[in-house]
């Protein structure tokens, strides 16, 4: 039994490559499959200094978010009047302060709560039920295939950003439905690649090998094929973070996500805006950590995917 | 090329019911009675049930729909709260402003995009090569609204080269010049993503495409550079358009950012000003339009896709 698992897990490791373009032609796949099992963990690459730096921003990111009452120099939502609209690098307010006097940086500390939240809990949500309809479209009947994907097609039909205002609109602003919203407009990309890679997964050898054997649907589906097409799934996910930082900001720009004073990335921009001729300086602010913690996102999928080697068609 | 365009045509069909249905969903989803929201707190239980039999509410939720569609079709979808005028007509007058945007935009990205794109493809170690790999990642993760509001701050408030919002000068005399004038900014901050994606689209569909036997045998025979560049640009035009396509949506998107922070008059100002007002059948109208011209721009890529590539049109 234990050496049947190591044989299939040592198919299952070659697998990741399959559809690698680097390797080249067909037969250059059939001469890869046939390779010792030790060597594809050989031939993985470093991961980059440049992937490195960003996983360990984006881990500094979540810890600065989540030691706000210690990090942060200041009361978010408490101002100074007498301290207003101070430029960035003015003494103790490094990034200046805002209209009513409440010192930025802390704001941006504080605001990377709600912001992170609502960047990564769709993509969470997104990832799970993404997954699973992938999983069902890849394997199940061209009936079920057809219908799911097609349900997919027409999400595709809305400008994403759009189709995410309307659902938040109808629901009502606040944070938990914008990450409703968010959750919706990121379930069909993720179930794309989902199904792209369970069914390139669906044609191996070892697939039929387990079903041969008396697998059953839940039992290959669990240990065959999410093993197999989970490294892509991950690696799109970490990039998406990226692009739902931008959207959950954009929702909150536009009054759709956490209600004023309680800080918040894409409410501090419009917050600001106002102040674009007499303080560019502070202005930019909110818009320029967005744009960071986005960047570092999709810095990290990058790195990991080249690491990993993978290459969806999906993608 | 008749049949290809019939057979997209009827798959385009679905989709739209698709789209109308997943509209009506989000104005079912709305919480709160409509009902009593009309009424208000006076209002009688005989007086309830006359509204609700005349907003249809009472009857099967297909029977709602099929007549919220049928009144789409009639152009109707909804009066604004805020400005008590057809909905739908609303947003078809914003509309035209925020296509001279998007479609002054899709050129500059495409135009901009592809020329940049090419010559990292055929220049893969020059310094323009590696800053495509690097600005497109910067491209993907910049938001709309920071591009909008940097180059605002630095183009519009510091250099003065061009205005800071607006379409036309407020004489109204401006003419084309003017305009184009006015665009610049709102029509950069929206491109440089899509310009970015464009860019590296082009790229390793170029760098695939050279790498090609017929582009070896090609260089074998000593043709210069540009023509065996041209050829390959040729079997590389499908994969482009297929992702300049898609990107139209991202600018019909972008578009609520970007009115907004340069007071431009189309549909995204529009859309962010009935947020804040409430005015929810404004919105729907809004997505379900952009939703109709991201659906027709497809039809037309694919079109013309079909028409530059005869494997297509099978």
């Amino acid at each position: 039994m234990n050496s049947r698992t190591s044989q299939l897990e040592a198919d299952q490791t070659i697998d990741l490559r399959l559809d690698n373009p680097d390797d080249g032609s067909g037969s250059a796949t059939q001469d890869s499959a046939a390779r010792e099992p030790s060597q594809p963990a050989a031939r993985r690459r470093k991961m980059t200094l440049t992937t490195r730096v960003s996983a360990v921003l984006t881990f500094a990111l979540f810890a600065v978010a989540i030691l706000a009452p210690i990090v942060a120099p200041y009361e978010p939502d408490i101002g100074d009047r007498s301290q207003r609209l101070l430029p960035l690098f003015s003494g103790s307010h490094v990034l200046g302060t805002d209209g009513q006097g409440r010192d930025i940086l802390s704001r941006i500390i504080w605001g990377a709560r709600p912001s992170l939240l609502a960047g990564v809990v769709p993509v969470l949500v997104a990832a799970l039920v993404g997954t699973a309809l992938g999983l069902v479209a890849g394997r199940g009947s061209r009936r079920v295939h057809s219908v799911i994907m097609r349900v997919l097609d027409v999400f595709y039909a809305f400008p994403a950003v759009l189709l995410a205002i309307a659902i938040a609109a109808a629901l009502g602003s606040g944070i938990s439905n914008a990450i409703v919203a968010l959750s919706f407009i990121l379930i069909p990309p993720v179930a794309r690649v989902a199904e792209a890679e369970v069914s390139r997964v669906r044609s191996t050898d070892f697939m039929e090998a387990a079903a041969v054997s008396g697998a059953g649907w839940w039992s290959i589906s669990i240990r065959h094929v999410l093993p197999n097409v989970a490294p892509a799934i991950v690696v799109y996910c970490t990039a998406l973070v990226g692009l739902s930082i931008v959207y959950a900001a954009g929702l909150g720009f536009l009054g759709l996500g956490i209600a004023p004073p309680t800080a918040e990335w894409g409410l501090m921009v419009n917050d600001l805006r106002q102040y674009t001729f007499s303080q560019p300086g502070i202005a930019v602010v909110p818009a320029v950590v967005i744009t960071i913690a986005s960047l570092l996102f999709n810095l990290l999928g990058d790195g990991l995917r080249d690491w990993l080697d993978i290459r969806s068609e999906a993608q | 090329m008749t049949r290809f365009l019939l057979r997209r045509l009827a798959l385009t069909i679905p989709i739209l019911i698709g789209v109308s249905i997943v509209m009506f969903i989000t104005i079912k989803i709305t919480p709160g009675d409509p009902v009593a929201s009309l009424l208000g707190p006076t209002g009688s239980p005989e007086a309830r049930v006359a509204l609700t039999e005349k907003l249809g509410l009472d009857r099967p939720l297909i029977v709602q729909y099929a007549k919220w569609f049928g009144n789409i079709l009639q152009g109707d979808a909804g009066i604004s709260i805020a400005r008590q005028t057809g909905a739908l007509g609303l947003v078809w007058d914003a509309m035209q402003n925020t296509l001279v945007l998007a479609g002054f935009a899709a050129i500059l990205a495409m135009v901009v995009g592809v020329t940049i794109g090419l010559t990292a493809a055929v220049y893969p170690d020059s310094v323009l090569a590696r800053v495509v790999s690097g600005f497109s990642l910067f491209a993907i993760s910049v938001p709309q609204y920071s591009l909008a509001l940097i180059s605002i701050v630095y183009l519009a408030a510091n250099l003065g080269w061009f205005p800071t919002g607006g379409m036309n000068d407020p004489s109204g005399e401006g003419g084309l010049g003017d305009l184009l004038h006015h665009l610049w900014l709102p029509g950069i901050a929206s491109a440089l993503v899509p310009l970015g994606i464009i860019a590296r689209m082009v790229r390793s569909a170029m760098i695939d495409a050279l790498n090609e036997d017929y582009i070896e045998a090609l260089r074998s025979r000593g043709l210069p550079r540009s023509t065996v560049t041209r050829h390959a640009f040729h079997n590389a035009i499908p994969g482009i358009l297929t992702i300049a396509g898609l990107q139209a949506g991202y600018l019909l998107g972008g578009v609520v950012f970007v009115e907004t922070v340069f007071s431009w008059p189309g549909m995204g100002l529009l859309i962010f000003q009935s947020i804040s007002q409430r005015d929810l059948p404004v919105i729907q109208a809004g997505v379900l339009l952009s939703a109709l011209a991201f659906v027709l721009i497809n039809l037309v890529v694919d079109t013309i896709q079909a028409s530059i590539d005869p494997r297509l049109r099978r």
